[in-house]
């Protein structure tokens, strides 16, 4: 589903990503974690070309959006993302932000956009919200119709960036459900967070990315419990 | 005869002009606001050709007084090229001076757009390209109307600044509302009574007008929490 070979990516003299290769397979469940500034966030941002790499070469649903000439667009169009920050669009109510894409990308028509994003709504537990601004709505609320939004484009995968990162505390456990039933039913997943519980209990596979590298990777159980890094351990003191 | 009878005498002939200013603040804002959107699109656009020339535009026409703008676009131009011929003796001075007014304002309101755009959240963008909307659709659709909000107060008091740039269009001898007063007052040589019509004439409906610019800007706060 997703390739990554050799991927570097450098801000100026800063090498944020320094040789990152690695496999997603379809239905595969990838959590990464890791400190701060260690590149997560760059490495699934290069995923939909919202970050150029430097070097290397991703291949993402069979298109190589390395090579210039892939259109990024009909590969974003089946990669959903979710931002830590959510990002709806302030001046569309929930229904709106759900059925843009559709509408303007996948010209779907109207109705049909319409009844997709309701359901979409009622899936992520947000019946009743259909003309909420997102500024009406809590932070909980606001990333499960983010959740919606890049659902309704049908994605083959879908980039989690920090998704609960922004959220009060309370709030988290709604998100992380949501996420939790679409691994169930077996959507693929990439998903940068610091929620080691929910890590071990939904990845398949964990990686741990510290200055730019991936450090150590393995099942969740194995990783969390019989860290083979010296980093990893440290980092795993720190934050369990 | 009293002066300020004078003035009530001659308020029609005043109001004509105050029409005629209304008239080309309306015109000069309404190109100015489209200019403005080509403008700031162009010194957005990855394009440096493009960028260049939006630059070189704003630059000039910020950069020299309107009056010499005006006189520029009724004497200097019509000096090279043949402008009264095409457009009659009568229309060009006003379709100069029209064109003076929105290039002049369209400058500053590509300033206005510009800000208004950048003003808008990165991650909207974003959020846009990431589900795979393209370059025009994501502008269209999400970061204009949002953009659009952010920039009525400063359009509108931009709108208010207009008014008194028409103004100008008076010493080229094209008629509004200083032009019927100058007039007027060279008739009757009420001076005093009649610029004062003249000035409140003015400030009625440029104070109208920044009243209105901050209701929005007030309300824009309250719609943003």
């Amino acid at each position: 589903m997703i390739s990554v070979e050799d991927l570097h990516k450098q801000f100026g003299d800063h090498q944020v990503l320094r040789g990152i290769t690695t496999r997603v397979q379809p239905q595969e469940v990838v959590v990464v974690i890791g400190p701060s500034g260690g590149g997560k966030s760059t490495f699934l941002r290069c995923l939909n070309g919202l970050e150029r790499p430097t070097s290397g070469r991703i291949v993402v649903v069979g298109q190589e959006i390395t090579n210039p000439k892939t259109n990024i667009v009909n590969v974003r169009k089946q990669v959903g993302m979710v931002f830590q920050r959510f990002n709806l669009f302030h001046h569309l109510t929930a229904l709106d932000n759900i059925t843009i894409g559709p509408r303007q990308v996948l010209r779907m028509p109207a109705d049909e956009a319409e009844s997709l994003a309701r359901s979409l709504l009622a899936k992520v537990g947000l019946s009743g919200k259909e003309n909420s601004y997102p500024d009406q709505l809590s932070g909980g609320q606001q990333q499960r119709v983010a959740i919606a939004r890049a659902l309704a484009m049908r994605p083959q995968v879908m980039l989690f960036d920090e998704p609960t990162s922004a959220l009060d505390p309370e709030m988290v456990g709604e998100v992380l459900q949501v996420m939790k039933d679409l691994a169930r039913e077996g959507m693929t997943m990439v998903i940068v967070t610091h929620e080691m519980g929910f890590a071990r209990e939904v990845a398949d596979r964990v990686l741990f990315m510290d200055d730019g590298c991936i450090v150590e990777e393995g099942q969740p159980d194995a990783l969390f419990a019989h860290p083979q890094e010296e980093r990893t351990r440290v980092f795993l003191s720190k934050v369990l | 005869m009293n002066a300020w009878h004078t003035a009530f005498v001659q308020l029609p002939l005043l109001l004509h002009g105050l029409l005629r200013t209304i008239e080309f603040s309306l015109v000069a804002a309404v190109v100015s606001v489209i200019l403005g959107l080509i403008a700031a699109l162009c010194k957005l656009s990855r394009f440096g050709v493009l960028r260049g020339i939006s630059t070189v535009y704003v630059e000039i026409f910020r950069g020299t007084p309107l009056l010499v703008q005006i006189f520029y676009m009724v004497f200097a131009l019509p000096s090279i090229m043949p402008l009264n011929a095409w457009f009659g003796q009568d229309l060009y001075p006003i379709i100069g001076v029209s064109a003076a007014l929105a290039l002049n304002e369209g400058a500053y309101v590509t300033e206005i757009v510009r800000a208004g755009i950048l003003g808008v959240d990165r991650g909207q963008r974003e959020a846009a390209e990431s589900l795979g909307m393209t370059g025009y659709q994501t502008m269209r659709h999400i970061i204009l109307p949002q953009a659009f909000k952010r920039m009525i107060p400063p359009l509108v008091n931009q709108f208010a600044q207009t008014i008194k740039d028409t103004s100008l269009v008076a010493p080229v001898g094209v008629v509004d509302l200083m032009y019927q007063g100058q007039i007027t007052v060279a008739q009757t040589y009420a001076a005093f009574s009649i610029y004062t019509v003249v000035a409140a004439l003015y400030f009625i409906v440029i104070f109208a007008v920044s009243r209105l610019a901050n209701y929005l800007e007030r309300r824009l706060q309250i719609d943003q929490r």
